[in-house]
């Protein structure tokens, strides 16, 4: 127990069979106060949102609230090991995130017809995907733009590792191949199993990450279309995303897209929002890439689960439309800064530089950190992390709105994961090794999603590219939302056996090697 | 039944990429244009002095090198397609155009460009990647329209100095038409209870024209329709059942072989590489360009899951359902490639809908890339067949 970097055996706190770990972690007396402080705080946002009947009802009616009680868990995963300033852009990011997804679930269970049945608030609900740039509802602020697959799915498997399981099997005992990627999967099986709450004027679908994604919503829109009766738009977002002959089809695209929520609503575009929106984007476009920038030093300091999991949120399902995340970028500038200058590390011993590639797994989003603690790899950037830097305009002007149209467009098409396992070689294959000697990287972690087939599709060439240009390559192969597949020490084992029979190296933290985090959320 | 005079031309044709037709072609001076998938637009690509060839792998041996590059998880079409680019098997293609229809078909054709397996000794070849719409509505016919000019006419005309004119294509249409009314024609012997070809025959007839120049075929399946016309069924069918063929890529004619040894008899062929809706003929007007008439008949006629608006998807599984009363049909095989993901969903949508809205039994399989040897795809089939009959027997119940 102590308050340097990297002065606890980490691997000690894991406890076989059970859920949790056996303490929190000493950080000193400042950052152990700091963050009981956050607990507090994390646990204060529970206990109001539980305040509220209709969401105890709902815990109740849906099988993935139980993921919920798993929050504080997660938060604590994604501090391991953190110090000074760091724990404190982590808390500053996920608080944030947890105060936002509550927010997302009360206002989802007070429109749902099964729970609140707030007919009129119903009304002012546009319903989107979970993996879906929000960038066509910029212009809405008197409408409320909720998904209901984040938490349902993509959230519950953060909190909880084995949170999709039942949904990837009722969607296969629905029929369904196996070999299909389980997160649009999951997501078809909680509609199977009508476990997703009702509501909303309209939904707007978008053909996402990948073919998974765009079938999977067909499946949900026959439940909620036919059955439910709430329309949907399809907005197809064009695959070949860097080719100037798509981009007047995608931005028609979102004209019809607004046309069809303002039809849906009876609420009408606002451009003054919108640009407010825009300029909060660019500035969080700024301040990612003033991180990036950083990272690329021999000082990196938001990177990791701290860079991805914010990015996500952020760039994808916040996409300016909420002051609260300006001022969090702001902050974490600032605490960046301070770390940056003082040349602080996030570990004792930073050993390897690395690009994280390709789709992570989620049910393990904390492997990042475990790759720093046990190996000393740091993961300077991932793939979801790098999306469009374009800026886009800000100012209310005539040109610009017609403009506009081409920024959601470029937004929605460079939507987290499809701006790579679309468009092409380029942007997955050849602007990898862009980025490794932009980085400065001698290690490239390729995350192996093996249901992915835009991913896998270029496992060869990733391969022979590695070993024309010496960089260590190492492959990590998972099923995105499945332990069941491979679990999280098989992720683990496969650095651990790079490590020690390639690199012909020691871990840094030997107490991490081997977890027995099988049972844990 | 007496066997027809061109059968086995067309099932020899069938055995190699290159096949005799394609080389008869190129050695006229024709550019052969290859691709991939049924949302490219083939008249396209059959201007004057072209033809098309759509890839496949017939007699397909190890995928071990393609496996490699693409993973086991890649659907075996796409593995077999980039093995065989890679030992040199499609070198008789001047330039490929490929759709970014699925990731699959996709990356397959961007490891053929990157590892250099085509074009090596031409350097007017090209590779050319299209967006195609996923909806059927104005904006994605603009778009369709638009990508045919960048990434089909223009790299056409700028690599081989191919006329691309309305006039051209309206030529190139009429042609496609001959072939499409010949095979439907065809293909309408199919219908009634004494049907005068089986699944098999016409699946070989139609195949052969997605694989070797039209204008080398049209003669034959012309007299082919011509023996049909006269052609006597059998006194006693061979076959238990009738059932419509859905789903994705097919090119191995034994798939249908095996079904009807089976005791099914294919009456109808909805799957990528089949006639329906693959072989409509176009309808032109003169009071509009071609290419936009071209456009919008394949957009709106496609049957492909990846077109994901609402009427489509519905338009899917009704299309299916007319085809099978149509066709006279007892029953659907839904059938996907294994690891193809469009089909994945489709068929399971698909598969429940045809049943419980529709009433028509059911059977839902997946299937590897050659399958003519798999006894467990046999069995499935016969017991499929002997549910139909029981269903007969027992009056309709139709819970599939």
């Amino acid at each position: 127990m102590a308050k340097e970097i990297g002065a606890d055996r980490l691997g000690d706190f894991y406890v076989a069979g059970s859920k949790v770990r056996n303490r929190r972690e000493w950080r000193g007396v400042q950052d152990t106060l700091y963050d009981y402080s956050r607990w507090l705080k994390i646990m204060m946002t529970l206990g109001k949102f539980m305040m509220k009947p209709r969401n105890v009802k709902a815990f109740f009616r849906y099988r993935w609230m139980a993921n919920y009680l798993a929050v504080p868990m997660m938060v604590d995963r994604h501090t391991q090991g953190l110090r000074g300033e760091y724990l404190r852009m982590c808390h500053t990011e996920q608080d944030l995130i947890i105060d936002d997804v509550a927010k997302l679930l009360d206002n989802l269970f007070r429109g749902d017809r099964r729970i609140g049945n707030d007919t009129e608030f119903s009304k002012k609900v546009v319903l989107v995907d979970e993996n879906e740039m929000t960038a066509v509802m910029m212009g809405f602020p008197m409408l409320k733009c909720l998904s209901r697959e984040t938490p349902s799915t993509y959230v519950s498997v953060l909190l909880n590792q084995h949170a999709a399981e039942h949904y990837i099997d009722v969607a296969q005992e629905f029929g369904l191949a196996g070999d299909v990627c389980p997160m649009p999967e999951a997501e078809a099986g909680v509609s199977i199993d009508d476990d997703a709450p009702v509501l909303g004027a309209c939904a707007i679908q978008c053909n996402t990450t990948c073919d998974g994604s765009l079938l999977g919503n067909g499946v949900i829109s026959k439940r909620l279309e036919l059955e439910d009766g709430v329309p949907v738009f399809q907005l197809a977002a064009p695959l070949r995303h860097r080719e100037d002959d798509v981009q007047e089809y995608a931005a028609q695209e979102i004209r019809n897209a607004i046309a069809f929520v303002e039809k849906h609503t009876g609420v009408k575009w606002d451009w003054k929002e919108y640009f407010e929106c825009a300029k909060r984007v660019n500035y969080a476009t700024k301040c990612r890439q003033e991180w990036l920038d950083m990272n690329r030093t021999d000082y990196p300091q938001v990177f990791g689960s701290n860079l991805a999991l914010y990015t996500e949120t952020n760039y994808m399902a916040i996409c300016g439309r909420v002051a609260d995340f300006e001022k969090a970028d702001r902050k974490l500038s600032k605490l960046a800064q301070q770390a940056y200058k003082k040349k602080m590390r996030a570990a004792k011993e930073y050993r390897h530089r690395a690009i994280v590639w390709g789709v992570q797994s989620h049910f393990y989003m904390d492997f990042l950190v475990w790759l720093l603690n046990c190996w000393g790899i740091v993961p300077l950037t991932d793939m979801l992390s790098m999306v469009s830097t374009k800026m886009i305009a800000e100012e209310d002007t005539p040109e610009n709105r017609e403009q506009a149209y081409y920024d959601m467009a470029w937004l929605t098409e460079n939507m987290i994961m499809r701006n790579r396992t679309h468009g092409g070689y380029r942007v997955l294959l050849d602007e990898l090794w862009q980025f490794t000697e932009e980085f400065n990287a001698d290690m490239v972690i390729l995350w192996e999603h093996i249901c992915c087939k835009a991913l896998d599709g270029m496992h060869g060439l990733f391969e022979d590219r590695a070993r024309d240009l010496g960089i260590n390559l190492v492959w990590v192969q998972h099923d995105l939302f499945d332990p069941r597949i491979i679990n999280r020490q098989g992720v683990r084992d496969q650095i651990n056996n790079y490590m020690r029979t390639v690199m012909r190296e020691e871990p840094i933290d030997p107490s991490l090697e081997i977890l027995p985090d099988e049972e844990s959320w | 039944m007496k066997d027809l005079k061109h059968l086995i031309f067309f099932e020899d044709l069938l055995l190699e990429a290159n096949n005799k037709l394609i080389q008869q072609a190129r050695q006229e001076g024709k550019i052969c244009v290859a691709y991939t998938c049924e949302n490219t637009p083939e008249p396209l690509l059959n201007l004057e002095g072209t033809f098309s060839a759509r890839l496949r792998a017939p007699r397909t041996g190890s995928i071990d090198v393609a496996t490699y590059y693409l993973t086991s998880f890649l659907c075996e079409y796409s593995r077999a397609l980039l093995e065989r680019a890679i030992e040199g098997g499609f070198n008789f293609a001047d330039c490929i155009v490929t759709p970014d229809g699925c990731s699959m078909m996709n990356r397959c054709v961007e490891n053929m460009e990157l590892l250099h397996t085509m074009g090596k000794d031409n350097d007017r070849f090209f590779f050319e990647y299209m967006e195609i719409p996923m909806k059927s509505d104005d904006n994605g016919l603009n778009l369709y329209k638009l990508q045919c000019e960048n990434h089909i006419l223009k790299p056409l005309k700028e690599h081989y100095g191919i006329d691309v004119s309305d006039a051209a294509i309206r030529k190139a249409v009429a042609e496609h038409n001959r072939v499409c009314e010949l095979i439907r024609a065809i293909g309408e012997f199919r219908k009634g209870p004494q049907p005068r070809i089986t699944g098999y025959e016409f699946c070989v007839f139609n195949l052969a024209t997605y694989v070797a120049p039209h204008y080398l075929l049209v003669d034959m399946l012309e007299e082919t329709l011509e023996e049909l016309k006269t052609r006597e069924p059998d006194e006693k069918s061979p076959f238990r059942a009738r059932v419509v063929v859905v789903g994705s890529e097919v090119d191995d004619t034994d798939f249908i072989k095996l079904i009807e040894e089976s005791g099914a008899y294919v009456c109808a062929d909805r799957y990528c590489y089949g006639s329906l809706p693959g072989r409509d003929p176009i309808v032109l007007t003169d009071d509009e360009d071609a290419l936009t008439q071209i456009c919008r008949q394949y957009m709106q006629r496609g049957q492909c899951p990846r077109y994901m608006n609402t009427e489509k998807m519905l338009g899917r599984r009704q299309y299916v359902a007319d085809l099978a009363k149509e066709y006279g049909a007892d029953g659907i095989i839904y059938q996907q490639m294994k690891f193809c993901d469009p089909w994945a969903y489709e068929k399971m949508l698909g598969s429940h809908i045809l049943r419980e809205d529709y009433g028509y039994p059911v059977l839902a399989v997946d299937r590897p890339y050659a399958i003519a040897g798999s006894g467990q795809m046999r069995t499935r089939v016969q017991a499929f067949v002997e549910s139909i009959e029981i269903k007969k027997i027992q009056g309709g119940a139709s819970n599939g």
